[in-house]
């Protein structure tokens, strides 16, 4: 499994200032990768690039082991007119029932699979959205700020989880927490901050699993360099 | 709601006729020209049942106008929601065919359908449509993209699907339209009876002007006045009992 | 509610500065004169225009704004309003404003055969005699002034509702056309004349049924002023219609037709030239039927006819003693 960018650019149609400037990196393995860095620096275009949501200006993108590529963020919502849990199970692939019932309860939304999305708090709206995306056929997903509102204890649980589950599977991760992603993802792009120089650092995380021990000097180090690469 | 759209009616109505009283008064105008008390209330006796009548019989093309108005603007809303030629093609037809006065449409409704009920129908109803397409196309044509984006990049997304969202999201605006395009419905029906029918208050009226009977115009507007205001009041009522459920809904209770 | 008798407080206080000041504005009477139309600028008026056009008013030392009717406008209530000194109303509608009180007299009648009759085609048999009527599809406008004359000409004949079918008139000749009716009211100097050319284009001839002839008169077009304005100035009164009737007069006579006829075009060009030349011929005819005729004659009988139509019809429910109000100016 391989994902690389190479000279990729991407500027916004009308304007003049480029939001990616030749950009390269490689990613390999499945896993948690992350990309991190300021508001603003090209994080979701470039995200939006690799699910092919946006056609990419210039360079290239090249994905081996990697066919269906989803992206998810925080904002999206489930229809009003049912329940969560009809919804889900409308699209729960079949031969995935068992899967469904497992991410909910990790996810913690037992109890609010008979209430509507509206109803929902914020974090358990991110959390049933992701749930969707989990149950379907994928290579690289694309974690957008999707489990923005979750509680930090809980946020770790899912992530530890998700790594268990989908061993095989390779998720982008869109995050501002600079612990987490250093804790959790193997590989962090880091972005410049935009309007300076723009250069892009390609970090190695702890890429912690379940039951790890926490190695404080490492991770002191990792988090050092991310926050030097700004 | 029902009781305040109909005493509110009946202000406006007083109130008219009173202004009409004084301008007959200062300038000394005949029952021709401004009739009467005596004069209004003796065409009342008379016609007031009658015109009552017709316009319960325009009423109910104009529900079934309505009704009808919905479904085509539904139709035309959601065929014509996509960006693609047959969609433009769509828009641009059901434009033009606004853009004509409905007047110069009439003698092309009466050759395929004859001057009777049909033709009521068709004209109230195209009368009726328009500015609900425009509220439908709006709708229709604006991705909601946070709920659609899951159903697109996952391959679930179907045309019912798109348009049950674009609905449900925008439910409270439809029913405020629906409820407001009752009183387009109503002049719609009677602006058909007027130029072809043979029944309905716009034909009573057409009568009145022939003979230029102004206390029969007055009567006949009262009629429709107080029969408008108890449809619309109805309709509001229905759109609120709608929203309400909805709230409900939003506010986790039941359903 | 303190809050609401307010509200209709301020209303009725705006009304009554607003009526004051639209009642002196209807009551101005300047120097200028309006004679107002029943209908649009046709043949059908043409004497009307010719008396505009050539300057007879002028000739008199009148002013005179000679304004087009049309759909929504009445002459009777232009004159009560004191918008129009002058008009042109038909019998029906005069009859109908004096049973309401309207102060209007008739100072000339224009029309001596009224031009609303049915057309009807050549190669049906001709209507001789009112029972002939018998198992026609008749066009009728409900509420119109056909209407009552139908409805009199079928109660002089004894027939009943169910002897002819009544086709509803929804403002187009389409029925008549698609041969769906027999006989269709027309305006016969206008639509009788362009209905009768369109039909003879298909090899289709053409006859006219007309009520007079079987002795229903129902009087059309007169000329209408206030008695206040006739009782005030008797002499604007006269001089108008002397230069009305003159032109009316001059309009008729084989020397004047190519004048009236461009006067007219100037105001109508909508139909080809052709075609107004022979509405014009039939205005003629009912204008002026008879070279004895005077233009502008009241026929007295005619209106006590219509008055008693409309009595019949229920259009009136009492009397209104038309004799009084029609001033046969010498």
């Amino acid at each position: 499994m391989h994902l690389e960018c190479s000279q990729l650019s991407f500027t916004y149609p009308g304007s003049d200032n480029a939001v990616i400037e030749n950009l390269s990196f490689s990613m390999e393995k499945p896993g948690f990768k992350a990309l991190f860095g300021p508001s603003g620096v090209g994080k979701t275009s470039l995200a939006k690039m690799i699910a092919s949501m946006v056609p990419v200006n210039d360079g290239q993108i090249l994905c081996q082991g990697i066919e269906t590529v989803l992206y998810s963020y925080n904002l999206e919502r489930l229809p009003g007119w049912s329940s969560c849990g009809n919804h889900l199970d409308k699209v729960t692939p079949e031969g995935k029932e068992m899967l469904q019932e497992q991410l909910v309860d990790i996810f913690e939304l037992n109890e609010v699979t008979g209430s509507r999305f509206s109803q929902l708090s914020m974090g358990q709206q991110n959390r049933a959205n992701l749930i969707r995306y989990l149950l379907q056929d994928f290579d690289l997903l694309i974690l957008d700020e999707s489990l923005a509102n979750v509680d930090e204890k809980l946020r770790e649980k899912i992530i530890l989880s998700i790594k268990e589950i989908f061993p095989d599977k390779m998720f982008l991760y869109i995050s501002h927490n600079l612990m987490e992603v250093s804790k959790f993802c193997s590989q962090i792009l880091v972005f410049g901050k935009p309007g300076g120089q723009k250069q892009n650092f390609l970090i190695h995380g702890q890429d912690y699993t379940q039951g790890y021990e926490l190695d404080k000097e490492s991770l002191d180090h990792c988090m050092l360099e991310i926050m030097n690469a700004f | 709601m029902l009781f305040r759209r109909i005493y509110q009616f009946m202000i406006v109505y007083v109130i008219g006729v009173i202004f009409l009283w004084m301008i007959k008064l200062s300038l000394g105008l005949s029952d021709y020209v401004i009739p009467g008390i005596s004069l209004l209330k003796d065409t009342a006796e008379e016609f007031g049942t009658g015109y009552f009548m017709d316009v319960v019989n325009t009423l109910s093309v104009t529900v079934l106008g309505q009704f009808l108005s919905i479904i085509m603007a539904f139709t035309v809303g959601i065929a014509g929601r996509k960006s693609s030629w047959i969609g433009s093609f769509i828009k641009v037809t059901a434009y033009n065919i606004q853009a004509y006065p409905i007047v110069a449409l009439a003698p092309i409704i009466f050759i395929l359908l004859g001057d009777g009920f049909l033709s009521r129908l068709l004209i109230a109803s195209m009368i009726c449509y328009f500015p609900l397409l425009l509220s439908v196309l709006g709708i229709m044509a604006t991705p909601v993209t946070d709920i659609e984006h899951f159903y697109i990049v996952t391959g679930r997304m179907r045309w019912q699907l798109e348009v049950k969202i674009r609905a449900f999201e925008n439910l409270s605006k439809l029913t405020t339209v629906i409820a407001g395009s009752a009183t387009l419905a109503m002049a719609g029906t009677i602006v058909g009876e007027f130029i072809s029918a043979n029944a309905g208050i716009g034909y009573s009226i057409r009568i009145a002007l022939y003979q230029s009977d102004m206390a029969k115009i007055l009567i006949a507007l009262f009629m429709i006045g107080i029969i408008i205001s108890i449809y619309q009041g109805i309709l509001e009522s229905m759109g609120e009992h709608i929203k309400h459920r909805w709230s409900i809904v939003n506010k986790g209770d039941e359903l | 509610m303190k809050k609401f008798m307010g509200f209709i407080l301020w209303v009725l206080v705006t009304l009554i500065l607003i009526v004051p000041v639209s009642a002196q504005a209807s009551d101005q009477v300047g120097t200028d004169l309006v004679y107002r139309l029943k209908w649009k600028f046709n043949t059908s008026v043409a004497g009307d225009i010719y008396a505009d056009s050539n300057g007879y008013f002028k000739q008199k030392g009148l002013k005179v704004e000679v304004k087009a009717g049309g759909v929504g406008i009445n002459a009777i209530r232009e004159l009560e309003l004191g918008r129009a000194q002058f008009g042109v109303a038909s019998a029906d509608q005069v009859i109908q404003a004096l049973e309401k009180g309207a102060d209007i007299i008739v100072i000339a009648q224009l029309f001596q055969a009224n031009p609303l009759q049915w057309i009807y085609r050549s190669d049906q048999p001709r209507i001789k005699t009112l029972q002939d009527l018998k198992g026609k599809r008749i066009g009728v406008t409900f509420g119109g002034n056909d209407d009552a004359i139908m409805k009199t000409i079928l109660a002089k004949g004894q027939l009943t509702k169910t002897d002819v079918k009544i086709i509803s008139v929804q403002g187009n000749a389409l029925p008549f056309f698609k041969k769906d009716a027999d006989l269709w009211p027309v305006y016969r100097n206008s639509q009788g004349v362009s209905y009768q050319d369109k039909l003879a284009r298909e090899g289709e001839g053409v006859r006219f049924f007309n009520p007079q002839d079987f002795g229903v008169s129902f009087v059309a077009n007169s000329v209408i002023t206030t008695g206040k304005l006739y009782k005030k100035q008797p002499g604007l009164v006269n001089s108008f219609l002397s230069a009305l009737l003159r032109a009316w007069e001059d309009a008729m006579t084989p020397e004047h037709e190519n004048a009236v006829l461009n006067a007219v075009k100037q105001l109508d060009g909508g139909i080809n030239d052709d075609i107004r030349k022979k509405q014009l011929a039939a205005t003629k005819t009912l204008i002026k039927p008879d070279p004895d005729i005077k233009i502008g004659q009241i026929d007295m009988g005619g209106w006590e006819m219509t008055e008693s139509i409309l009595i019949k019809e229920g259009l009136i429910k009492k009397p209104v003693k038309i004799a009084d109000r029609l001033i046969q100016i010498k």
